[in-house]
């Protein structure tokens, strides 16, 4: 799969964590600070082009 | 009276005056939309360009600048009494459009007149912005096909993965975000406005179009998607299964966190003569039926905006969960919806726009009482046009409506 299809994710995903998780080096602090942050920020990214296709 | 400080009401610079009318209007707006009887009869006008209009502005103006819109709204909260209004009803905002380079609106004072209101361009049937054999690409990722397919095709400036890249397209992204959230922002703070200006209510939030009515609109357009009805019914009926999941995420997550007013559904493809009522049954109501279940389960009350004549759906609309919607009347027999469904449903809406564009006073008067004394009698009912008000509604109609809602809606 293309990095520009991301494994079917689910609503309010655009690149799931899991899928993140498999490209970074060992996470040497919490990984879950570290994949709340990411899924905030990626949840961003849906909102963004949902809402082009809603609102706009 | 005496006013308060700043600090008693959260820092919003209310006074006590403002904040007793805000509390008063957000209770009868909210009793009458769980179809009980508030002190009186709520109005709610969904006024759109009428504001422009109202506060002296151009459509260009309050489509380009949206502080222009907000301003024109919390001046018609603050002169006239309603207890509900939409913080912007001119949703467009040009800054955003042309951010992200999106081609299917025509905006005031570009491509059209600057005192016509916003229009949205439907592709030619040949040219949809999802192309007849894309179906599965959409089923299997829809947030996938948005970003690859879909936003390139709408967009002057967007790239699709694979080409070259462009300083237009980095600048579309980088841009479109941060104006999405500029506006957003701007929103919250609006509502807090209107509450502390005008003791005025935010009337809805949140965002909601029905599958079907986003495949219509933005995807396969509406004769597209009509062949596709008999060419390849099974391939729309999963498209509007596969994008359901999405459009209730969306709506639950940007719905009111108190749960007070409702997320709009602004349907418009699902009344005859657009789609028969088999087609109803089979493409339209179940994902738009599970929607509104679903945020009903939530707590999240539905304004279903019902565009056109919706009263052959009826009975389906019947089936929805006893206070989950806001039934809002456009063309459909008000008096008939009442009789079918005023036991489950508050309604809303049924003063017809032509009469608030082109009738006297005495007429949106009479009207009004008719409409009050034939459906509002036992609560659940909140006044309004039926369809949003553009700048062709007479003012004198608007202070109509509103003098007749308070003279008569009094139980």
């Amino acid at each position: 799969m293309s990095e520009n299809q991301p494994t079917k994710p689910r609503p309010g995903v655009c690149i799931p964590w899991e899928r993140k998780r498999e490209e970074l080096e060992p996470i040497q602090g919490d990984e879950q600070v570290l994949r709340k942050a990411w899924e905030d920020v990626d949840a961003l990214g849906y909102t963004y082009v949902w809402f082009c296709l809603l609102a706009f | 009276m005496a006013s308060v400080t700043e600090e008693q009401f959260g820092g919003f610079g209310m006074s006590n005056e403002m904040e007793q009318l805000y509390a008063q209007r957000l209770a009868r707006y909210t009793t009458a939309m769980r179809n009980d009887k508030p002190d009186m009869v709520p109005i709610r006008p969904l006024v759109a360009e009428f504001t422009a209009k109202y506060a002296g502005y151009t459509c260009q103006e309050v489509t380009d600048d949206y502080e222009k819109a907000f301003a024109a709204a919390r001046k018609c909260a603050a002169d006239f009494d309603w207890d509900a209004v939409v913080p912007n009803m001119v949703f467009v905002w040009a800054g955003l459009v042309k951010a992200v380079g999106l081609k299917y609106y025509a905006t005031p004072g570009t491509e059209i007149p600057a005192d016509t209101a916003f229009q949205y361009l439907e592709p030619p049937e040949d040219d949809a912005h999802m192309r007849e054999d894309e179906y599965d690409l959409l089923i299997e990722d829809p947030t996938g096909y948005l970003f690859n397919v879909w936003l390139p095709r709408v967009s002057h400036d967007v790239v699709r993965p694979g080409e070259p890249n462009t300083y237009r397209n980095n600048l579309s992204f980088v841009k479109g975000g941060m104006a999405m959230m500029q506006y957003f922002g701007g929103l919250g703070a609006q509502a807090e406005a209107l509450r502390r200006e005008s003791g005025t209510v935010a009337a809805i939030a949140g965002i909601l179009k029905t599958p079907f009515d986003i495949m219509a609109d933005k995807l396969r357009g509406y004769k597209g998607l009509c062949m596709d009805l008999f060419r390849q019914p099974d391939k729309v009926l999963a498209a509007c299964e596969a994008l359901a999941p999405h459009l209730l995420h969306v709506a639950a997550n940007s719905a009111d966190p108190l749960r007070q007013v409702p997320v709009t559904v602004w349907m418009h493809r699902g009344c005859m003569p657009f789609l028969s009522p088999t087609q109803f049954e089979k493409f339209f109501w179940p994902t738009t039926k599970w929607i509104i279940e679903q945020l009903w389960s939530q707590g999240i009350q539905t304004l279903f905006y019902a565009e056109g004549e919706w009263n052959a759906n009826l009975k389906y609309i019947a089936e929805l969960p006893e206070r989950s919607i806001i039934y809002h009347v456009d063309r459909g027999d008000i008096f008939e919806i009442h009789r079918a469904v005023g036991e489950k449903f508050c309604l809303s809406g049924g003063i017809p726009n032509d009469l608030l564009a082109f009738g006297t006073p005495d007429e949106v008067r009479a009207y009004c009482k008719k409409v009050i004394e034939g459906v509002g009698r036992d609560g659940g009912y909140i006044m309004d046009a039926s369809a949003i008000m553009q700048d062709d509604t007479k003012v004198e109609n608007i202070r109509a409506m509103t003098e007749a809602t308070r003279e008569y809606g009094v139980y």
